[in-house]
């Protein structure tokens, strides 16, 4: 018997292999190639156009002592990152439980919810949310009918933030469809032996919504501060696209663009790069660690 | 232990892969710009071998500016085209703002255009020896017999002949006129000074009342201005080091934040959301904004968006004088890997020789830096375009008498436009004294020099 099962396994990997191909093949090419490619350049001083000088450590010893553009556009990108992820979370769950009332049509609301997520990285909608914020746009006033004179948010460097997180906010949809799934595998038996107990609405939702979809929120919680940290579009497009007015709009991965690109320094890049793959690295390793705290997985095995 | 150790590395190969995601993600998102790049390479026929017949050559052009501009530029390759059926022209262009990032990702990956413009910047390509040598087709794709010594020399770096330029212009004070006389302010003449201007920029803007601004504030374009003025320059090429000390630039922050104090300047805030030389936003079209600095060759596009009338002025004087020249507004500098340079040559020389192509690109970018075709333009000059005529000559003739150097962007000219753009944001905004903010440009200015000037 084991003479005839072991070549069958071999075979069984064989074919596994060769489906997993085409995405080993984008790995290997599309990702793992230029990523020890950058790796090498963040220790070079390379314009583009000659090549690449070595230079050592140059690059992160300059990056860590003497740039503050770099310590500014990490500062700014922490604070995007801890606005936008928690509201967008919120707000993603919110909309996510009032569609779970049972309401009519739902298919078309989930899909109109979720329609800014595939638009919501676009130029276009960066344009619409720059003349939406502008001094005399949409906002500004409606803001006027209450009396309230909004400054002009895409111009002062103190305010330009909140349009580029209120746009991440608004693309809520992936988070909401998922937290809709997850909400939709709670049994129902659990809701109504909680309501023969005399638990009202809150209690239900502490005790039993928000355990049963840890999985869903850790899931959500990961891919949202991933993007957040990545954001690009949005702080191109609103602000200036050289990271202005003040570089308030001096997201990482925009510095990070701008020194390569447009500055000529794409080892220094390289480096950027590379210091950013460490922080979202370790933010995640952050949340996978915690989350044998507060992950409830339901299969009694808590905490894997 | 086992588990844990399992699970932090999937913890970190997860955090790879979905980065790696990510990224793609993004660079599809910019990647749109570039998308057709690299597609116009080939050679288009496969009669290479024919012997007498011309063969099929493909030509990638690009260049920057609006709807307009871009009209005109295809109208002149079609024109080309008829003229030269064997040559076949793809255009692409761009608002400003990406096409040197677009550009330069083209040329570190091997697929720039054969063809492309470049402003003052072109030091920083010359340098990198990304440009084609075209000393070999002068004489013969590309006579130059009829261009302006001055002009060839400019596009002569490092003794060698790497940008044509395709039209010259000037920098000088666009005054919307009708401002002035709704303010009942009389038209300031040439060889006025800097006291001068910040007393009518306050004057327009306390006549005509709230949301009215006498000028923008060009503390980032007048730089060199501002330094030659005073006998200093912001590049000495000949030594390849900065023109300039700390304490030669401070003054020229202090006046702007002087000028702005004593009211008069557009707020920060409107700068950023309508800049000055956007001829869709300008707060000089909608009548917002009375005077700012501007290069003549815009003129037209901003006296075709106002029903205000326009005018320009000499820049206010300082001691040595406008600091002024009439200079390359833009021009045309060829691949270096070029497969095609006899052709690239070609069409250089029909952009700044042929008159009908004149006829077509009239003044968009400049004055024709031929003699024989200003006069095809002078003979069918439209009202503005004869106030830019009037201008450019009143600036040749001052500096007949008071003679300034061409100057030429630093290295790291895109950084260094940053920097200054923040400077004196930073001064705007209330975020920083102007001795502080001036002594952090000049440290940052003197290590962007040095990072790029290798």
């Amino acid at each position: 018997m084991r003479t005839v099962r072991k070549p069958l396994a071999r075979t069984h990997n064989r074919t596994a292999y060769l489906f997993l191909l085409p995405w080993l093949v984008g790995f290997f090419c599309l990702t793992l190639g230029p990523m020890i490619g950058s790796l090498y350049l963040s220790f070079t001083k390379y314009n583009l156009l000659d090549s690449p000088r070595w230079t050592g450590w140059t690059n992160y010893k300059e990056i860590f002592s003497n740039d503050p553009t770099f310590s500014n556009s990490l500062v700014l990108t922490f604070k995007y990152v801890l606005l936008s992820v928690p509201l967008r979370l919120v707000f993603a769950l919110l909309v996510a439980m009032a569609l779970n009332k049972g309401i009519r049509a739902l298919g078309i609301y989930r899909t109109v919810y979720y329609v800014p997520s595939l638009l919501g990285g676009s130029v276009a909608i960066s344009i619409v949310w720059r003349q939406i914020f502008d001094s005399e746009g949409v906002v500004n006033t409606f803001l006027g009918w209450f009396g309230i004179s909004g400054p002009s948010w895409i111009a002062h460097p103190d305010y330009l933030i909140y349009p580029i997180v209120a746009l991440s906010v608004w693309q809520f949809g992936s988070a909401m469809v998922i937290f809709l799934a997850g909400l939709k595998q709670i049994p129902a038996d659990l809701y109504e032996a909680s309501q023969v107990d005399g638990a009202g609405k809150a209690r239900q939702f502490f005790s039993i919504s928000l355990p049963m979809l840890t999985p869903v929120l850790f899931f959500n919680l990961i891919m949202s501060i991933i993007n957040s940290f990545q954001a690009f579009t949005p702080a191109y497009v609103i602000g200036d696209g050289r990271g202005g007015p003040l570089d308030a709009s001096m997201f990482y991965t925009l510095y990070l663009y701008l020194k390569g690109f447009a500055y000529f320094d794409m080892g220094y890049a390289s480096a950027l790069a590379w210091i950013m793959l460490l922080i979202i690295a370790a933010f995640t390793g952050i949340v996978f660690a915690t989350s044998r705290y507060w992950v409830f997985y339901g299969d009694g095995k808590e905490g894997r | 232990m086992k588990k844990k150790m399992l699970m932090l590395g999937l913890a970190a190969l997860t955090a790879v892969s979905l980065t790696a995601c990510g990224n793609s993600g993004g660079n599809s998102a910019n990647g749109g710009n570039g998308a057709n790049s690299g597609t116009g390479n080939a050679p288009a026929a496969t009669n290479a071998n024919n012997g007498g017949e011309q063969q099929q050559v493909e030509l990638r052009m690009m260049w920057w500016g609006d709807q307009s501009r871009a009209d005109l530029t295809n109208k002149a390759i079609d024109l080309f085209e008829q003229k030269n059926p064997n040559i076949k022209i793809t255009g692409e262009f761009g608002p400003s703002d990406g096409y040197f990032d677009k550009l330069n990702t083209q040329l570190a990956s091997g697929t720039a255009p054969d063809i492309f413009f470049l402003g003052g910047n072109v030091v920083d390509y010359a340098n990198k020896g990304v440009l084609l040598d075209l000393g070999p087709y002068v004489g013969k794709e590309l006579k130059l017999d009829d261009m302006d010594p001055s002009m060839k020399e400019y596009g002569t770096l490092d003794g060698k002949l790497v940008h044509i330029s395709a039209g010259a212009n000037a920098r000088g004070i666009v005054v919307n006129k009708t401002m002035f006389d709704k303010a009942g302010i009389p038209v300031p003449q040439d060889g006025w000074n800097w006291d001068d201007y910040a007393r009518i920029s306050k004057e327009i803007s306390d006549k005509l009342g709230k949301g009215y601004y006498g000028t923008y504030n060009f503390t980032t374009d007048g730089h060199d201005i501002y330094l030659k003025q005073n006998g200093k320059q912001l590049y000495d090429m000949a030594n390849g080091k900065l023109g300039f000390e700390e304490a030669d630039i401070l003054p020229w922050f202090q006046y702007w934040d002087k000028t702005a104090k004593a009211g008069g300047v557009v707020t920060p805030e409107l700068q950023v959301s309508n800049p000055p030389a956007d001829a869709s936003k300008s707060l000089i079209v909608t009548g917002k904004a009375a005077m700012t600095l501007l290069p003549s060759n815009l003129l037209g596009s901003f006296q075709s968006a106002t029903q205000d009338e326009l005018i320009m002025l000499q820049v206010p004087r300082g001691s040595k004088g406008t600091g002024v020249v009439f200079e390359s507004s833009q021009g045309l500098s060829g691949y270096a890997k070029t497969k095609y340079p006899n052709e690239v040559a070609k069409l250089m020389d029909f952009w700044i020789n042929d008159p009908d192509a004149a006829q077509i690109l009239g003044n968009n970018r400049g004055v024709p830096v031929t003699s024989a075709n200003r006069e095809v333009l002078e003979a069918s000059a439209s009202p503005t375009d004869k106030i830019v005529y009037d201008f450019t000559s009143r600036v040749s003739e001052a500096t007949t008498k008071e003679p300034f150097a061409v100057s030429y962007n630093p290295p790291g000219n895109a950084e260094f436009i940053k920097l200054s753009d923040n400077t004196v944001q930073q001064i705007g905004f209330g975020k920083e004294s102007v001795d502080k903010a001036a002594a952090d440009f000049y440290a940052g200015t003197v290590k962007i020099f040095e990072s790029n000037n290798q």
